[in-house]
């Protein structure tokens, strides 16, 4: 029982303090990431555009994420979803 | 009354509403489903829409909902009509409509594919809903620019114990963002230095060398004029509401600049860089405050009785007779004048795109959405104990006695503990106006760039919002300023209520717990905008036209102009929203398509 409170209690800290920084950590790599995606983009459809010899290196990284990739860039957005535009406390 | 009969009522007013309406309504009415997928597992993209476990978006939605609204809203309004009406209302407010508002917003979106609010209105109600909300979302961010910069300026100004400590948080922001981002520093090692100096920096205020060195600088600014004012202006609401000639003297205009200044580079500077460390630095400064000063409260009944009895009024009549500041009737001014302890409309919005996508189980929306404004409402509730017991001073002042002398309770001399909650204020209110700025130049951007292209500048757009909001402040007349942007974020609130009823009809579920609040909150909200309105148009334009004040007129006049604009608008989205809440019931709407994309 005071084991589950002191764990919640944890969470909820990390929640107040912490977590916005491991979620803009997250947006940066997303943002670095859609770089790479890019640039493999030609071995992806099989037009080869760039050095392939790096670009097929990197592939195995990342063809786990191209379902996630997908559903990022296709989602339509509002302007104010974008996390740095978020309006905290009011 | 005492601090402590105060926090026990506002423990039994979160379990009671919580435990027996909340939970009534999400069990009966939304019939949330742990097994149903929502749209945080359905479209997990690793950032948005990401799984989260309950207790961290607990803390993450209070965090990003609660601050300087709820806390300044309770100071007005009990200073305008007592302690009484103004906990009435946030123990009303939160229970029966508060509550709902975050819930259901985060609710609509979980069962609409993670749609935001103005998407659903989109589908819903009709395209001009969407327009109307910019439209809100724009006035709404002026208004409360203007009313954040021109207290803040009024505290650093007459509070020279302030200031250090401000720098200092500014400079320890920058500082943690160079020290995480740059130096890849441990979380807990940068926290520990940037908290420590910007803690030590507010206690270090009120020593005399420091109080006096900010108070020689202030006054070699005003000599720099002869001690003559910058602008005058007339605001009925000084001198206790019997109306005033205002000064804005050098000292004051500097202090806005420099704030404004401040708000500029957050605005235009990487968000890493300046905006988040130092919300971050300002969270741990404010939780301290927050923290020793509602436990200060309870258990200073027994401790300190002196620091916890109520020494305003507890009632001063359903229209004080203000003189010259004109009408401020009980219905509707309070309830705008106190938004966000009791609703809020900015938190539904905020709901609906941040939260609502990380929702891992259907579960988790009651605690993290109600229980989250609930939340709120406490914070709400220190803020009106605070003023309440502190009495000296103008409302601000009052306030930070207040809390000081409940800090004061844990050992802490009594002007050190005042600092820091003067301190704790500024703080509140500053790192949520940085963050009004940036989202301020970026609705210019996407409002003015197609038409006006040098506004997609982000210098020239965040330029354009400091002149505004300066504009506001160099008017004076703070309390209108306050409640047409509490009107303006109740009347978002109504339109998101709104916006769950038609939806709520739209499935052929029972609407009244949405649709009730929504009817009170939507008039109300209209009849305070034309109450301020008047306000401002005979008791401020008029008088300082009369006198051949260009500036004061024209930051009245462009204040009437919102509030006219406000009302208009809020006028078409009851039609729409009538027009769409008649037709689902006639005719239940299809169930929601997958989330659109762009072509």
């Amino acid at each position: 029982m005071f084991e589950r409170g002191w764990k919640a209690f944890k969470q909820f800290l990390h929640g107040l303090a912490g977590y916005e920084f491991a979620r803009h950590a997250l947006e940066m790599r997303r943002e670095l990431e859609a770089v790479f995606m890019v640039v493999t983009m030609g071995d992806l459809i099989g037009v080869p555009i760039l050095p392939p010899v790096y670009s097929l290196r990197l592939l195995p990284y990342l063809v786990p994420e191209i379902a996630k990739w997908k559903r990022q860039m296709a989602r339509r957005k509002e302007f104010w979803e974008k996390e740095e535009y978020d309006l905290r406390g009011v | 009354m005492n601090a402590l009969i105060a926090v026990i009522i506002g423990a039994v007013t979160v379990y009671l509403a919580y435990a027996h309406y909340a939970r009534r309504i999400d069990r009966n009415v939304i019939q949330s489903d742990p097994k149903r997928a929502t749209p945080a597992t359905l479209y997990m993209d690793g950032v948005d829409f990401m799984p989260t476990n309950r207790n961290i978006l607990f803390g993450y939605h209070f965090k990003s909902i609660a601050a300087a609204g709820p806390i300044v809203g309770a100071i007005v309004a009990a200073t305008l009509w007592g302690w009484l009406p103004a906990l009435v209302w946030l123990v009303l407010g939160v229970s029966f409509m508060g509550w709902a508002s975050d819930y259901s917003a985060i609710v609509l979106s979980v069962r609409n594919e993670g749609n935001s609010l103005s998407a659903v209105a989109h589908r819903l109600v009709s395209p001009r809903t969407r327009t109307v909300l910019f439209l809100f979302i724009f006035f709404y961010l002026l208004l409360i620019a203007g009313a954040f910069v021109g207290i803040m300026a009024q505290v650093m100004d007459g509070q020279p114990k302030t200031p250090l400590g401000i720098i200092l948080l500014v400079a320890m922001g920058l500082l943690l963002g160079q020290m995480l981002y740059r130096w890849k520093m441990g979380l807990l090692g940068a926290t520990v230095i940037t908290v420590g100096i910007t803690f030590l920096g507010i206690l270090l205020g009120p020593l005399p060398a420091i109080e006096g060195t900010f108070k020689g600088f202030n006054e070699s600014l005003n000599t720099m004029t002869g001690g003559a004012p910058i602008v005058t202006y007339f605001d009925p609401t000084l001198a206790g509401f019997k109306g005033a000639e205002a000064k804005i003297m050098p000292s004051l205009l500097f202090w806005a600049i420099a704030i404004c200044l401040f708000c500029y580079a957050g605005s235009v500077l990487p968000i890493w860089r300046m905006a988040q460390p130092v919300v971050y630095v300002g969270f741990w400064i404010t939780a301290m405050a927050m923290v020793l000063g509602l436990l200060g409260a309870a258990v200073g009944t027994f401790v300190k009785p002196e620091v916890a009895q109520f020494q305003i009024p507890a009632f001063k009549g359903w229209n004080p007779q203000l003189g010259p500041a004109g009408i401020m009737p009980l219905w509707p001014m309070l309830f705008v004048t106190i938004a966000c302890g009791a609703i809020s409309g900015w938190h539904a919005l905020f709901g609906s795109v941040g939260t609502a996508r990380q929702i891992e189980n259907e579960a988790d929306m009651l605690p993290v959405g109600a229980g989250s404004m609930f939340t709120e409402f406490l914070l709400g509730l220190l803020a009106l104990l605070a003023v309440s017991v502190g009495a000296k001073g103008a409302p601000v002042g009052a306030f930070a006695n207040g809390l000081g002398g409940f800090i004061s309770v844990w050992g802490v001399p009594v002007q050190y503990a005042v600092s820091l909650a003067f301190a704790a204020f500024i703080v509140i209110v500053l790192v949520v106006t940085q963050l009004i700025f940036r989202v301020m130049r970026v609705t210019l951007t996407e409002w003015l760039g197609e038409v006006i292209p040098p506004c997609r500048n982000q210098h020239v757009a965040s330029f354009i919002s400091v002149a505004l909001a300066i504009l506001l402040v160099l008017t004076g007349t703070w309390i209108y300023l306050w409640q047409l942007f509490g009107a303006a974020n109740q009347l978002m609130a109504a339109l998101s209520l709104l916006l769950v009823t038609v939806w709520l009809a739209s499935v052929g579920k029972d609407w009244l717990y949405a649709g009730l609040p929504m009817i009170f909150m939507y008039l109300t909200t209209v009849a305070s905008i034309l109450v301020t309105a008047y306000n401002l148009y005979f008791n401020v334009y008029q008088p300082n036209l009369v006198a051949g004040r260009v500036i004061p007129v024209v930051g009245s006049g462009l204040m009437v102009l919102v509030a006219i604009l406000l009302v208009v608008a809020a006028l078409f989205v009851a039609v729409d929203g009538w027009r769409a809440f008649v037709r689902y019931l006639r005719r239940p709407a299809p169930a929601p398509g997958p989330a659109p994309a762009r072509g």
